[in-house]
């Protein structure tokens, strides 16, 4: 609790602070809102911040829909094959920023799949190959989230597939269901809680994460938090209310994405039928 | 709870309370005795050195010839610590906020914006450049009074000299632009071939400088300080420039290159025609470590070439300070400049002036051997042209941001 206390707290109360202009490093000229209402004229801050969240909850969301059902597969493989498929755990283990690599080695325009591509005949020079990384779409972004979200949404899944009961797949089987209403109607509605729970981690930690972006993002829309990294580093420091400010925006954010969303999923809960 | 809330209080004292003032004392003593003293006060202790770690080849010079010469001169261990720039000052800014008044810093490479910075927010310990004796002996005082326009007053001591050149591949380019005009005919007749890295990389900031200094009539009108008046007047032309040639970069400058090393990656692969780098030699390393074909070659444009000194600094809570006025004193002596300056080493130019020196010495210096993609001085000092100050800097950035991307 006390360790709690002092680093987060004590972290959040500067970061407040500094936002205002109180507790600076140097003394700070301007209003305690001055860095909110610079932020809330820039364009550019809202480009980002929708992109941000853009980036996030698309890799979340097929993160979350890819892991559910490749869960479901690997339970229902024999028992032989399901030690096999053990090995969608490695992406969990590899931190972000190797993935980053990984996609980046791949899939740049004088990458491995460029040099393939060339190699098979599809392209005959690396300008040619489809630009998958500076798309303005945060693609690059979007497929290294995708491969670190899947294994761990397969991971909470997992968890709760092994308790499920198989014979009520059996029995729904024998009466007739064909296998997407199994898995719509019987199982996803048991695999609901580990989906939510995945979709938030992996949603709000894309939305703020900063090692990814570092490698692949783009240069505009740029993402937030290499935004909030070159105000903090690489720009004066009478401009550190600025990078606070954007730092408190998101935790706030954050907050509120937690508490509505989590609002919102007990609401639907309360109108379904629980088996 | 009561026990909690006493501890907490006592915990927060404890970082709020001033230490002890004793090394306060002895830290301004340091200013006062001769040098000699400094250096027995130096022996045998530890200097850790925070510099930028992103060069294999210069970690390589620090780890062997330079902490090989600090053992054996002083027997002392020179510990490199790889950090950039911008995050040591915040690791200071923290000390500073949470009163510790024996950090574990003791020598930063720094320079520019982070200098200033740092001055600034109080972080620095000195004067001490003007009681090391190799400065005082070889280092042109003229030369060390500014530091991107801004007052060092003896807060840091140089150590290195560098200067943007552009780079470029013999074998697909016969003759590079002459000046900017040229290569902007250039950048338009091959689109996709040219991109500069996203200011405010230090890099891709000092290449808008140039165009700055190019498209609105010289350098001279910004060295006498900050005008806000003259930067709203001149600012547009360079903005024009940078979006007239936007649509014809990399990737048809939708995106940027993140750093100089993207770049770097970008020119290797054959993806992008020019590099670019502040430092004369970094093509000859690039060769020498492998990354860049034989061929590769550096130039300057005719328009000017910005050149600037990288300095060393002692923080205010460095726990041996006499260690690191011993390093940064070694650093700008003879012989560890005429090891810096050979390409197999680092290549760095000299921060001495070289008038200063003894015939033989100078003669060291003439025989060093720069590599085929190394511009001589002969080329690079005619073009040279100074900093701007920092404040033109930081609304450059921020003005890039403003009015090429996001426009």
């Amino acid at each position: 609790m006390l360790p709690y206390l002092v680093l987060f707290c004590g972290g959040v109360f500067l970061t407040v602070c500094q936002s205002f202009g109180v507790l600076t490093p140097l003394p700070y000229g301007g209003g305690a809102l001055d860095a909110y209402g610079k932020l809330m004229g820039d364009p550019s801050f809202f480009a980002s911040f929708f992109f941000s969240l853009g980036v996030a909850a698309v890799s979340a969301l097929f993160s979350v829909a890819a892991g559910t059902f490749l869960a479901y597969r690997v339970w229902q493989l024999p028992r032989q094959l399901a030690s096999a498929a053990l090995v969608y755990k490695i992406p969990l283990i590899l931190p972000h920023i190797s993935v980053a690599f990984v996609i980046l080695v791949f899939w740049s325009p004088s990458g491995i799949m460029s040099s393939m591509a060339h190699s098979l005949g599809f392209i005959q020079t690396l300008h040619q190959f489809p630009n998958v990384l500076y798309s303005g779409w945060g693609i690059g972004m979007i497929l290294a989230y995708t491969l670190k979200g899947i294994p761990f949404a397969m991971l909470l899944v997992m968890v709760l597939l092994v308790r499920f009961d198989i014979r009520q797949v059996q029995t729904a089987a024998m009466l007739g269901a064909s296998g997407l209403r199994i898995f719509f109607t019987i199982v996803l509605p048991r695999l609901a809680p580990a989906m939510h729970t995945g979709f938030i981690i992996l949603f709000l930690y894309s939305f703020g994460a900063f090692d990814i972006p570092y490698i692949l993002s783009e240069s505009r829309p740029g993402m937030l938090s290499i935004h909030v990294y070159n105000l903090y580093f690489k720009h004066d420091l009478a401009r550190r209310p600025e990078a606070m400010a954007i730092l408190v925006i998101m935790f706030c954010f954050s907050l509120v994405f937690i508490i509505v969303y989590s609002k919102i999923v007990n609401h639907l809960d309360n109108g379904v039928r629980k088996l | 709870m009561t026990k909690k809330c006493i501890f907490l209080i006592a915990l927060w004292a404890l970082l709020i309370l001033p230490g002890s003032s004793l090394a306060k004392d002895s830290d301004d003593l340091l200013l006062d005795i001769p040098f000699q003293q400094i250096q027995e006060q130096a022996r045998d202790t530890k200097v850790r050195w925070y510099m930028f770690g992103g060069w294999a080849h210069v970690n390589d010079w620090v780890d062997t010839y330079v902490a090989g010469e600090m053992k054996k001169q002083y027997n002392i261990d020179l510990i490199r610590v790889p950090m950039d720039a911008g995050i040591f000052i915040n690791k200071l800014l923290n000390e500073k906020a949470a009163g510790k008044k024996i950090g574990n810093i003791d020598l930063l490479w720094i320079n520019g914006e982070n200098f200033k910075n740092a001055k600034e927010a109080g972080l620095l310990f000195g004067p001490f450049a003007e009681k090391l004796p190799n400065v005082i002996k070889y280092v042109d005082p003229k030369s060390m009074t500014h530091d991107f326009g801004y007052p060092v007053e003896g807060y840091e001591v140089p150590y290195g000299r560098a200067q943007f050149v552009f780079e470029y591949d013999r074998a697909s380019i016969s003759t590079p632009p002459k000046n900017m005009d040229g290569l902007k005919e250039w950048i338009h007749s091959n689109p996709g071939l040219f991109t500069y890295p996203q200011p405010p990389d230090f890099t891709g900031s000092a290449f808008i400088r140039q165009i700055f200094y190019a498209v609105t009539g010289g350098h001279e009108q910004y060295l006498s300080g900050w005008d806000p008046d003259l930067f709203a007047q001149k600012a547009p032309l360079l903005w024009d420039w940078l979006n007239k040639i936007e649509p014809f970069l990399w990737q048809k400058g939708q995106t940027y290159p993140k750093d100089s090393a993207v770049l770097d990656t970008l020119f290797s692969r054959g993806e992008v025609a020019f590099g670019m780098s502040y430092h004369p030699s970094h093509a000859q390393n690039k060769i020498q470590e492998g990354s860049y074909p034989n061929s590769a070659r550096t130039f300057v444009l005719a328009d000017g070439s910005i050149y600037n000194t990288h300095f060393t600094a002692i923080p205010f809570n460095g726990p041996n300070k006499a260690g690191a006025m011993v390093l940064a004193d070694f650093l700008i002596s003879v012989e560890a400049q005429l090891s810096k300056y050979n390409p197999d080493k680092w290549g760095d130019f000299p921060a001495l002036d070289l008038a200063r020196l003894s015939p033989e010495e100078s003669k060291k210096f003439q025989a060093v051997d720069l590599g085929p993609a190394t511009l001589g001085s002969d080329i690079l000092n005619p073009v040279a042209v100074p900093e701007i100050p920092t404040e033109f800097l930081e609304a450059l950035e921020q003005g890039w941001k403003e009015n090429v991307l996001d426009k």
